[in-house]
Parts: C-alpha cells; structure tokens; sequence
C-alpha cells in the first residue's frame, strides 16, 4: 500500500492556501481508517489490568479526598493550617493551581482554533478534558473553604426571602461566576467537537453487534450522520463557541487574579497580575497537558498522532510563558521598589529572605530558569527531559500560588499581626485526594471517550484538502494511489 | 450416733414450758394464715414461675414502644418555660440591673458596679461614683466574674477529701468549740480590711483559750506599709497624687501593674500628668529603676536597668545626692551615674511636685528612704498623701514562721485557713505542708479543691463574693458593703465571715446579718436608710482614713541588702494569674502577659547577656518559640523552667512570676470523642483536669521566708530539653514603620505636627481626608438626606491615647467579658487563632542598633478600626460586614459564610475567624457568663471588635424612648469603662461638644496606616517623652 508522501505534494503544489505543510501533522502514512482504528480502539477493547490497576489508585485517592472534605466539615476549617493572619492557606493555593491546569485545554482548543493552529487536533480532545476535571478539582477547593460550606448557595444570586443579593464588589463573587462561566462553556465545547466522533463509536458499535452500546452512545451523538447539514451546523457552532470560550480563557485567570489583586495586602495590590495570572496559568496547564500526553501516547500507542512535534510546539510554549511569568516576577521586585512604599518593599524581600524564601526560590528556579533549557532543540525534544520538565513546571506553578497567598499574608502591614503558617495533615492529603479525583476522572476519560479528535485529525491530513487529488489522478476515482484506497471515509 | 429427737410441728410451737420466742403477733397469736406460711419452707411468690408478661408479650410490648417511641424521637424533649408568674420587682427581663459592690484584692476593696441579667450577673465595671475606681476596673476584677462561674469550683464541703455537709462541719465546730478555752486556733488569713471579720476575729479570741490570727499572703510582707511606719513612726499609707507631680521617680515600683493595690487609682492619677492638649501643657518626667520589664517601665521617660539588690543603693544614691538625712554613703556605687545626678537634679527643682516611691521587692527600708526623700522633699501632702489605717504593720512572714514552728510543736489545736493556698505557696524552708500534718483539725476555706485543701481535714467551698455579704475598706479606707449579685451557686459554699461565725460562736448565721449587725455601729443616723445609701452607692461616704501630716524621721540605712555575685531570682505576681488564684480562670491565663506576650505559662525572664553567658535561646520557629529549659536552684531548691528573653531585663538576674504549677482537682471527665470528632481536642475545659492544672511551673518553691521577693546566689544549668512556648504577638520590633508615633516633648512642642507628618500622603500628596470629617464645616450633615435615617444622627469614633495607655490589659479582659469572646487554649493560640477582639501590640523602640539592651517598650490597644473605607467590607461576597449608617464597620454572623476573605483584607488584621465551635462544650456555668445581648458566635463565621454596638443600640434605645438626643459620654465601650488610665474616649463625632471631638483635634492625633485612604474612625494620640535633657544627648 505505498503511497507518496502527501506532505510533498502538499508543499510543491498548494502552498499557498493555509497549508503548514512541514512537517507532516501524523506520522506513519496513516489512512483515515487507520486513525479511527486507533483511536476508537482504546475506547472499545476490553478493559485492560493495567487500567483497573491505575483506576484503583486514582480512585482511592478520590476517596481520600471526600474524607479529607468530610472530616474538614464535620470538625470545622480548623483542621486546616490557616490562621490569622494567613486566613487562605492551601486551598486557595490548590484552587488557583487547579484552575490555571484547567487553561491549557480551552486554550488549545479555541485560541489555536482561531488561530487556525493546525497541530492543535491531536492533543485538544485530551487538553480540553484535561481542563474540565481541573476545573472540578479547583471548584471543591473554594466550596468547602468557607466556614459554613452548607450556606455556599448565598454567594449566587438567588431570589430569596431575605431579599439579600450577593454583594457584588467582592472578587469572590466575580470568581464565582468567572469560573462557573468558563467551566459551562468549556463543558459545552468539548461536547460539541466530541458529536461526530461519538457518532462513529455508535456506529462501530452497531456494526458489531453491540446494540445496547450503540443506543447509549446514540443518545450522546444526538443522531449525527455526517451530512453535510449537520457538518455545517457543527461548524458554526464550534465556531461560535470557540469565540464564546477565547475570552473565558482570558477572563478566567484574570478574575482570579483579582482577588489578590483587588486587596489592599502588599504583594497582592498589584495591576500586574491579570497578565501575569493568565501567563502562568498557560504556563501550567501546557506543562500538565505535556505530563498527560507523553504518557498516554505512549501507553495507547498514539505516537503517530501525537507526535514529537505537537510536544515540541508546546514546550515552546511552555519556554515562552515560563519567561514571561519570571519577567512577572522580576517586574514585581522592580515595581515593589520604584514605588517607595515600605509595606510594598518589605513584601518581596520578604518573599525572596523570609521565612518562605525556601518556597520563593523553589517557584524562581521552578518555574524561571528550568524552563530556560527548552532553547536547546535537543532537550526540547527529548521525552524523558519534558515530562520531567512539566512536572518541575507544575510543582513551581504550585509554588507561585503557595508564595502569592502565603507570603503576602503572613507578615502584612503591622508587625505586631505577623504569624507563620504551616499546613496540618488534612491540607496534605487533601492535595493528594484532589490528584485522585483528577486522575479518576482522566482514567475514565481515557477508557470510554475517543481521547483525540478523529474527525479532526482527518481534517488535517492532506487527503483532506478538496484539491489532494489533483495531482493525484482526477479525483473521481481514476488514479491509482487513490483507487487502492480501502475507504475514503473514517467509518 | 447421737439419735436427736424430732420435733414435729406441733411441738415445736409448743410454748406451755419454755420461753417464747415469735416473730410477729400474728406468729404470737397463732394466727392460722401464719402457721400456713410457716409450714412452708420459701415465702409465698418465691417458688412461682414469673409471672406478668410472656416472652412473646414482652417481645410485642418492646416492640411496640421502640415503634412509638421512633414516632417520637425525631422530636426534641418538650421543656416548658414558663414566665414570671409574680414578676419581681424591678425586673424587667431584657433589662440588666446593676448592684454596686466591692471585690476583695490584696487586703482592699475594688469598689464595682456589677451588670446583672435576670439575677445573673455577668459583667464587672467600676463604681464610677467610688473615689478609689471612678468608674475603672482591672484585669483581676473584670475577670472575676469568669471565677463565680469557674466549672471547677468546689461544690461540696469535704471532710478527710469524702464528702460531707455543712452541717456536718457546723457540728463540728460547736464541738471543737465545746472545750474553747482549752483549745489552741490559729487563723491564716488572707489580707482583709472587713470589719465584720475583725470583729469576728475579737469574737473569736474571746471564745478561745488561744487565738493566733495571721496575715498572709503569697506576695510575703507589706512593705510599704512597714517602712513607712518605720519613716514616720506610726502606721500611714501613702496615697499617691501623680496628677500633682511633675517628676516622678519609681524605685523597681510596678505601680501601674494590675497586681498593685491601688492600680487603678494610680494609673489615672499618672496619666492625668501625661495627657498633652496642647503644645505648651505640661507634662510629668517619670523615672524608673527597674528589676525586669513591666508595663510601668513601658510608660517612663527614662529607664534604668538594675537588679533588685543594686536598687536599694541607687536609691541610697539618690538620697544621699538630695542631702536625706541618714542617707550616708550607702549609695557609694552609684554616686556618679548619670541617672541619679538626673533624677535628684529634677527632683530637687520639682521639691513638693516630686515623688518617690519603691516597689514590692524592695525592702522595708527602702520604701523608709522613700518617705524620707519624700518628706525631704515636701511632697508630704501634695503628691503624697499620708493616710492614718490606724493599724499597726506586722512583717508577716515572721508571723507565719512562728506560726508554722507552733504547729510543728503540737501547740496548734485547729488551724483555719481562709483564701490563702500556703501549701502551694508558702516559702520552702517553712515545710508548711509538713508542719499542716501535726495540725490535729486543719480546715481550709476557698474557692478550689486546691493543694491545701487536699492537705487539709476539712475543706469548705468558699462563697465567691459576689455570691455572698461582707464589707472592707478600699486603698483609701472608704468602707463598702460587699452585696451578693447571686445566691450561691453551690449550696455548701459560705463566706469566711460565716465560718469564723461558725466557730466564734457556734451559730449558724447568715453572713448578711453579720454585716448588718456590724454595721449598726458603723452607718450612723437611720440604720435602714444609711444601709439602702450605702448598698446603692457601693461605700459610705466620709469614713477614708484621715490624711495626716508628719515629718519622716532619719532612716538608718546601715541594713541597706547588698548585692552579692552571681544570679539573682526576682519573683513576682503574675501580672495575668496573680498569686495563682486567678490560675483557673480561663480569660486569665489565656491574657498575654503585657511585656512578654507568653500565654499559658511562666517562664525565667532574662536578659540577652545572661542568656548568652547561660547558653541558653529561645528560638522563633515557624510561629512557636522553642525555648531552652533551665533547671533554676536557689536557696537548695529546684525548679525546672523555660527561658525567656527580653531586652531590658538587668543582667545576672533571673524573672520569675508565681501563681502557675497550680494543682486543682476536678470532678469534670475527660471528653471522650471518636477519632473523626475534635470536640475532645477543641474543649479546653473538657481535658479530664482544671484547666489551671498542668500550666506553668510553681517557682514559689524557690523562696524562702527571707527571700519572699529576692533570692541571691542562684545558679542555672540549661538541662539541654526545650519547650515550645505560645505568644499573641511574635514580632516585636515596629521594622521603622509609623505605628506607634513618638517623639519627645522639645520636638512636639517645636513641631506639633510631627505625629501627622509621620505618614506618606496620598499619590500627588494631597491629604488622606477627602470626606470631610464630621465636625467640619463642609461636613453634609445638615442636608437633608443626611437626617433621612435616624441613625445618622450619631457617628461613632474612637481616639486612643497612647501617653496615657500604660498596657495594663484591663482592656482586653473587659471586652473578653463584654463580648463572649471564647478562650482557645494553649496549642490554637500557637496556631494564630486567639480570638481577642482587642490586643495590646507591644513593640521594642531602639535609638540606635548598639543600644539593644536598653530598649524603651511601647504599647498600642488595637481594636478595630472601623474604617470608613472598610476594605473588609467590600470583598465579603455575600456583605456578611456592613457599614452602619452610624458609622461603624458591623458584623452580621448569621449571614457570614466564613470566605475570611475580610480578615485577609483587613490591614490591621483584628478580625477573628471561629476555626472550631468554641461554644459547642461550654460548660453550663460557663454559659451563665455569657452576656445575652451579645451573640455567642458558632463555627465558621468572623468576628470582630463593634464599638461594643450593643451598648450603642441600647442607649439609643433609652435616648428615643425618652425622646432626648443622647449625651456625650453616655455611650461607653467596655475597653473605655475599664480603662483606669482614662486612655480611650469614644463618642459621637457628629456633636461638636464631645471628648471625642475634642480628643480628635488634639494635635498629636493620627490615624495608622493612613495612607491606605482607609480612614480609621479610630485616631491614635502621638506618645510624647519627656527626657531630661542630660540623659538624651542626641535627638533621634
């Protein structure tokens, strides 16, 4: 079955219409069939041990985690570390780490869609789940944060007999919705582009036999067929959402900036961190993204998919907003000094010589200067240095949040109020039971959901392009590269 | 085999020839039914099968009733209440009362008002209308109240420590008392000054053969009273007038402490001579010599580091530069240091508006030098008045040492103690425990199951005063009736006045006709009207003790104590427990301590060099200190402590304060809980022992009778252990910042704005009030939309000036009182979640970096704020913290959802997070001294300081039902009432007649963190020092 390489046909005759021809986006001269193949078998072998192996520690830690919330409601929010004057402790520094990991999936999705960023395909499917369960994990955090989680419904605006609105000045409030908003549209995005992928899982499924199957995925695909109406339709509508979910992306991080930014504390009364929020957000949720993806093509066998050269276009991203988050930090210290205000001062020294410069200087080296070695090709390339990399990135992007919250709080305007805060065992296993249920979650993902985008992926292989054919025989069949072709279409 | 005869039935009730014996008449009458039952070997019913109910009868019976009772047991259990059926007089529920009555300390009468709820009384004030108080209150009397309703009090008369009844003690007595004159008693009493048990005491000594009755007290001899009766020759009490003094000098005196006797009077008396209007007012030098960092060193102008031994000679020094007569050359060692060519030269220019005056560790014959310089200087009448008691002063310790070698002889028949806790302590070298056990009945009066009274064979629960009469006389000798708020809680408990009753005359008498019987002879004119004045007012006025006038003779100074190598052991009261007696009082121990800020323990207070040279370091570690422990032996004994460093302390001497290592029995269990429920953990009351028990180390161990305050020759050895002491404030150093502004009194006067220029202004440097303040002219207050709610007519503010504050802590204790704020324990305070509404930040003050040893201390009462641009209030999501139309920054906890993002936002950091259900397991007479009119906050919700709101909404109350506006001064926070130095003023900024206002306008006035455009509606006033220009030769 050989067939020329479509990337050279691609370059020599068509370059000019929107094409990046070079390198090829899926390796391995894979047919449309063959993609299908690949990626709806993981969706519909039997489950394997390894699967059930990892589920069960997934799972358990899930567990973990309701206990953890469970004991923290029973016994009161004092199990946690906080104090005054650090009133936030680890879960805000776990909720703003969880949803900047939720960046990365919206961002591939909608930005790059309508940046028309080709190489996107093979990863957005992963990416955008990736951000949905991030963003589940990071919505506990804030829920059960408050003293009286039964009273949480009184920050939505609710008509009620008390004819109390929620008050809305407060950047809680504004998270409240930023992140509800972001997490809905991003939900409905995912959806949309899984349509026609779960419409061919149905169909598989029919094909063999497996009725019961086939109805409850038919039910999900909203009786897709692929005509070309609703191909239409699905592309506006992908449209419209992708412009819905590109500000989201924005706002998201940038509202959660601001409740730090919007307080009067030095080190958090700072115009600096919308920006530099949405930046390291990117920054965290590519490298989570990197972490997820160099493993899952590995174990499911996607290498042709995923490619060596969607991970090194993320690591570049990963290189560029890694520096942009440390140009953040040092354009902090200079802001913190060019505005001779003490209190602003003492705040970053006292981040970077403090009782938390240990964690200062794990964010820096985390997040600035590994990063840095990505301008060697090589290791930019290199499997095994970027997943060590995006997990370095991840315990930095952690950091930054655990340095944010903490150092600014601990020793703010009066010394008389300054206190230390250290996190009890339930903090601890709280984090890890937040893991879990990201990883339960993924794990379920990646069992029963087609985890790349076939339809997708199909559109950006050169047999995709209306004029393919035209170097390549007449497109009605004649040629001969096209002729022994199995089937043009994925099912 | 020995054939016996048989006896049938007949024979055997055959009584024809012997004697008879029968059971019952019907046994003697031979009734027929009785000769049924007695044929038969088992009582009738014993051998039927159980009757009633079948198994299958009883397993639908149960069934049943577990059904019906299901049916029911979501319910709660009905408990009715019922209201007054005849309403008391004068009670209207809702309305608190409030009594006028008097607290016994250290031998005088705090005179109070005391706020009472539907018979309840829960909380202690002044009596503003008592000379002695004006309306003041301390630590020990605001935290008194917490006493009454201690849940380890002990409730039941013991006898060998098994439970008896009074009765049983009352019998006692009249035996005991049967062969009086035979019999040998001895009374060990705390200091008193109530008539009635005086008289008891003449009662008593009538009765008995033998009667020793001896004063005492944890804190050893009055030494003040001895020398200056050893000055003057006759007993006087010096009544100091600070407000008069223009230098005043204190010779290790911690007059401004909460453990003097006459504290509240004097701090007001003191700050009256600090408070600066103007520029050009006046203002009082004060000096101290001191033997560690107190409160009263933080309000002097110049300090001086000394050990206690070293002060008698730089007294001496003063003395001898002043030309006191008998001065002599004891004060050779300090004759040229620079502090006392300072403090006589000031002394001697201010002559009668000079005074002097020494503290507890110092020896009678100094506190002699004391009056001489003062007489010396003329200050005899002016700034020192001179009281007549009338009664002559004893060393008490030499009564105690002999009363001890009489029991130790056998010569005591009984000994009563009445409040005092000499097996815990009294000096060492006595072995009172010991010598207590040749006492044959030894009888202990107090308000705990503490050491001595488990040494004891018999126990009596003391009446807590405000559950019982008596009388005394407070520092000035006005006499007072103590009125009873409350019947006794416990049924057992009685006052000392009725058990030395008891035993004086056998009666059972009530202790308010004991003190109206007393009183007959004491109120003159109408008994019933002078006793309902007297009850009304709180005292009789007329009866303080005559002020007389009398040239203190020469003072032979040949007995001055020398300092001798090595450490010396100060020890003092608790500035916070006392002697311990406020040991298991929880806002006690959980009140920092004013200098060191330690909570929940006692520590070996020293200074930087002598912990360097012991080797020894108390380290900050993340939010702990871990502090070395010293094994401390003086006098052959030792203790083991944990050390504590302040700068300022003298070199070579050790701080030790007593009343901790206390061992209280209770009978309250340990709370037991699952592992997933802390309620065992967050319960500080619920350890399984008083909360007292286990906290501290008693160090009065160390003393012995002739070193009750000062013990020479100790040795420390660090033992190589640490241990992890709590503070409220860890840092103590201001980092330069202007929070507490200061400077002296040449720059204020040069510059009265210097407090205001402290401050960076606004971007573009315009000034922070924009909205003008309400006294201004273009303040919108006579629009009308400005009068649209009632409510606006009043808004509140606060000015606290801190050249009067002396860090006394009353503050917080009557706010602790006032606004049901919980106790957390030792561990949660560690943890940052102490939940005072009010904190005293106390911050060291350098000149220069070399100058660490001699730090000045300043203190800062920091409520909240109340700012008008509340930066709480505008990240709270569901706007649990509001503004008042009146002008405060209020709380609503039923709506506050616990984000803590307000506590976050607050730069002042004063708001306080409920991280666990305090209230959950308050124990039930804990719960009694909860002030209903203040909301018992439960888990997860904020709180914070309220300008005492519900004092504001009452007066409002009372203000628009009599249809007046309100008056200045008629709203009061609890900090304000208590505050003795008169340091707080709060009022209505909108009447331009109030304090407030006028406070407002001072020109030291700022408010903290301005630049912020938060705008406080709480203003400091600028401390101002008042150097002698010798001892400050460069202007910082």
């Amino acid at each position: 079955m050989a067939r020329s390489n479509p990337a050279e046909t691609a370059l020599d005759a068509h370059s000019g219409d929107g094409y990046d021809a070079s390198p090829p986006l899926v390796t391995g001269n894979l047919s449309f069939h063959d993609i299908t193949d690949l990626v709806a078998y993981h969706a519909e072998k039997k489950t394997p041990v390894t699967w059930l192996m990892a589920f069960g520690l997934a799972s358990t830690g899930a567990a973990l985690l309701l206990i953890m919330l469970a004991y923290q409601v029973w016994n009161g929010v004092g199990v946690w570390g906080n104090n005054v004057p650090v009133g936030w402790g680890w879960p805000i520094v776990n909720f703003v780490f969880w949803v900047g990991i939720g960046h990365a999936g919206t961002l591939i999705s909608a930005i790059l869609y309508l940046f028309r960023q080709r190489w996107r395909t093979s990863i957005n499917r992963a990416a955008e789940a990736m951000t949905l369960f991030a963003v589940m994990c990071a919505l506990i955090f804030p829920t059960f944060h408050v003293g009286r989680v039964w009273a949480i419904y009184w920050t939505l605006p609710i008509p009620n007999q008390m004819e109390m609105w929620p008050q809305f000045k407060s950047p809680l409030l504004w998270d409240v919705f930023a992140v509800s908003s972001y997490f809905i549209v991003s939900l409905l995005f995912w959806y949309v582009g899984l349509i026609p992928d779960l419409a061919t899982l149905r169909d598989r499924a029919a094909l063999a036999g497996k009725t019961l199957r086939a109805r409850v995925i038919g039910f999900f695909s909203l009786g897709w067929t692929g005509a070309n109406r609703h191909w239409r339709n699905y592309e506006k509508a992908y449209l419209i959402l992708a412009g819905l979910a590109t500000p989201l992306v924005l706002s998201v991080h940038s509202v959660v900036s601001f409740d730090f930014a919007v307080s009067v504390i030095p080190g958090w009364h700072t115009t600096i961190f919308p920006p530099y929020f949405v930046a390291g957000a990117i920054f965290s949720g590519f490298a989570m993204v990197v972490t997820l993806l160099v493993v899952a093509r590995k174990i499911y066998g996607l290498e042709n998919l995923i490619t060596l050269d969607h991970l090194e276009k993320m690591n570049i991203i990963i290189l560029l907003t890694g520096t942009i988050v440390g140009f953040a930090y040092i354009t902090e210290f200079f802001i913190a000094w060019y505005s001779g205000v003490e209190y602003e001062q003492y705040a970053f020294i006292n981040r970077a010589t403090g009782p938390y410069a240990w964690a200062y200087w794990t964010m820096m080296s985390c997040n600035l200067f590994f990063p840095q070695f990505f301008w060697v090709k090589k290791l930019r390339r290199s499997i095994p240095f970027m997943f060590l990399t995006s997990i370095v990135v991840n315990i930095g992007m952690w950091f930054e949040r655990f340095v944010i919250t903490i150092t600014s709080l601990h020793r703010d305007f009066l010394p008389s109020s300054w206190d230390y805060y250290s996190p009890t065992w339930v903090d601890v296993l709280t984090l890890v039971g937040s893991f879990g249920l990201f990883f339960t979650l993924f794990l379920l993902f990646l069992r029963f959901v087609p985890m790349v985008a076939v339809a997708e992926v199909k559109g950006v292989l050169p047999e995709a392009d209306p004029h393919y054919y035209d170097d390549h025989g007449d497109g009605h069949g004649a040629a001969e590269s096209v002729a022994v072709r199995p089937s043009p279409s994925g099912s | 085999m020995i054939e016996l005869p048989i006896l049938d039935a007949a024979e055997a009730t055959d009584e024809s020839s012997r004697m008879r014996f029968w059971r019952s008449f019907s046994h003697l009458r031979k009734d027929p039914d009785f000769q049924k039952i007695a044929q038969q070997e088992f009582m009738p019913g014993a051998l039927d099968e159980p009757g009633g109910a079948t198994r299958r009868q009883f397993l639908q019976l149960m069934g049943a009733s577990v059904a019906l009772a299901g049916l029911t047991g979501c319910r709660k259990p009905v408990q009715t209440i019922l209201p007054y059926t005849r309403k008391p007089e004068e009670v209207i529920p809702g309305i608190p009362m409030y009594y006028a009555t008097a607290m016994p300390f250290r031998g005088v009468l705090r005179p109070l008002l005391v706020e009472s709820h539907e018979g309840r009384p829960t909380k202690v004030e002044g009596n503003p209308e008592h000379p002695a108080s004006m309306g003041a209150s301390g630590v020990f009397e605001q935290a008194s109240v917490l006493t009454l309703y201690d849940p380890d009090r002990s409730a039941r008369v013991l006898r060998e420590g098994s439970e008896a009844s009074w009765q049983d003690f009352v019998n006692f007595a009249q035996q005991f008392a049967a062969g009086a004159q035979a019999r040998r008693l001895a009374v060990l009493c705390e200091p008193t000054s109530s008539p009635t048990l005086l008289a008891l005491r003449d009662r008593l000594a009538q009765r008995f053969g033998q009667v020793d009755w001896v004063t005492y007290e944890a804190a050893g001899d009055d030494a003040e009273a001895l020398g200056y009766q050893q000055a003057f020759g006759r007993p006087v009490r010096p009544h100091y007038r600070f407000s008069e003094a223009e230098v005043i000098v204190s010779f290790d005196a911690d007059f401004l402490g909460p453990t003097a006797r006459n504290y509240l009077a004097d701090t007001r008396e003191f700050a009256a001579s600090r408070r600066l209007e103007a520029p050009g007012d006046a203002m009082s030098r004060f000096y101290i010599v001191e033997s560690t960092y107190t409160n009263t060193g933080s309000a002097a102008d110049h300090r001086l580091r000394l050990r206690a031994s070293e002060v008698p000679a730089f007294a001496a020094a003063v003395a001898a530069r002043l030309g006191v007569p008998g001065a002599g050359s004891q004060g050779a060692a300090f004759a040229d240091h620079p502090y006392v060519a300072a403090i006589a030269d000031d002394l001697r220019r201010a002559g009668a508006r000079g005074v002097v005056l020494a503290g507890e560790t110092q020896p009678a014959v100094v506190h002699a030098l004391c009056a001489a310089i003062n007489s010396a200087l003329g200050a005899v009448g002016t700034t020192v008045r001179l009281l007549d008691t009338g009664v002559p002063a004893t060393p008490s310790v030499d009564a105690l040492r002999a009363l001890v070698g009489r029991m130790r002889a056998g010569d005591v028949d009984a000994l009563l103690m009445i409040g005092v806790n000499p097996v815990y302590d009294a000096p060492a070298d006595l072995d009172f425990a010991g010598a207590l056990q040749q006492v044959p009945q030894s009888i202990h009066l107090g308000l705990h199951v503490d050491e001595t009274a488990r040494a004891s064979r018999w126990h009596l629960p003391r009446a807590h005063y405000l559950e019982a009469w008596g009388d005394g006389r407070s520092y000035d000798g006005t006499l007072s009736v103590i009125q009873p708020l409350i019947a006794p809680l416990y049924d057992d408990a009685h006052s000392e006045i009725e058990v030395v009753n008891v035993l004086a005359t056998g009666l059972d008498e009530s202790g308010y006709d004991l003190v109206r019987a007393r009183w007959r002879s004491v109120i003159p004119g109408n008994f019933e009207e002078g006793w309902r004045r007297v009850l009304h007012d709180g005292f009789l006025p007329g009866t303080a003790y005559p002020a007389v006038t009398a040239a203190a003779g020469p003072v032979a100074l040949s007995g001055l104590p020398q300092p001798r190598e090595g450490l010396e052991v100060v020890f003092r009261l608790d500035p916070t427990v006392l002697d311990g007696s406020f040991a298991n009082n929880g806002w006690c121990q959980e009140l920092p301590d004013p200098v060191t800020k330690i909570v929940w323990d006692n520590v070996a207070v020293m200074s930087p060099a002598t912990a360097e040279a012991l080797g020894v370091v108390a380290e900050y570690r993340v939010g702990r200190y871990e502090v070395d422990r010293i094994d401390l032996s003086v006098n052959g004994q030792t203790v083991n402590l944990p050390v504590w460093i302040v700068p300022g302390h003298p070199d070579d001497a050790i701080t030790v304060n007593l009343g901790y290592g206390r061992d209280i029995a209770s009978n309250r269990p340990r709370r037991v809980t699952g592992f997933f429920d802390l309620d065992d953990y967050t319960d500080v009351y619920g350890q399984g022992h008083a909360i007292a028990t286990g906290v501290g180390v008693n160090v009065a161990v160390l003393r012995t009778a002739d070193s009750m305050h000062v013990a020479q020759g100790a040795t420390a050895r660090p033992t190589g252990e640490t241990y992890t002491i709590v503070t409220t404030q860890d840092h103590g150093s201001m980092e330069g910042r202007p929070l507490v502004r200061m400077t002296d009194l040449e720059t204020f006067r040069a510059n009265p704005d210097y407090m205001l220029e402290q401050e960076p202004t606004l971007p573009g440097g315009e000034p922070w009030t924009e909205y003008p303040e309400p006294w201004a002219e273009d303040h919108p207050r006579e629009q009308p939309a400005y009068h649209d709610n009632p409510y606006y007519k009043n808004q509140w503010g606060m000015v606290i000036d801190l050249n009067a504050c002396t860090g006394c802590n009353a503050c917080i204790v009557a706010c602790n009182s006032e606004n049901n704020i919980q106790i957390v324990g030792k561990t949660e305070v560690g943890r940052g979640r102490e939940l005072h509404w009010l904190r005293l930040d106390r911050y060291f003050v350098t000149a220069g970096e070399d100058d660490v040893d001699n730090p000045q201390m300043v203190m800062q009462p920091l409520p909240c704020q109340h700012c008008e641009n509340a930066p709480c209030e505008s990240v709270c999501p569901v706007a649990a913290t509001v503004h008042s139309p009146d002008g405060t920054n209020q709380m609503i906890y039923n709506r506050c959802i616990g984000t803590r993002y307000c506590s976050n936002n607050c730069p002042y950091k004063v708001r306080r997070y409920n991280w666990f259900n305090w209230t959950k397991t308050l124990p039930i007479t804990l719960q009694m001294a909860q002030n209903p009119n203040v909301t018992v906050r439960s888990r997860g919700v904020m709180e914070k300081c309220s300008y005492c709101i519900q004092r504001v909404r009452e007066v409002q109350q009372r203000a628009g039902l009599e249809d007046r506006p309100i008056l200045d001064g008629e709203v009061k926070t609890a900090c304000q009432q208590a505050c003795p130095a008169q340091a707080i003023s709060f009022g209505d900024l909108n009447n331009p007649d109030s304090e407030v206002v006028r406070w407002k306008q001072n020109p030291r006035r700022y408010e903290m963190l301005a630049y912020l455009n938060v705008k406080p509606r709480t203003s400091y006033l600028g401390r101002v020092r008042n150097p002698h220009p010798s001892l400050e030769p460069t202007e910082a």
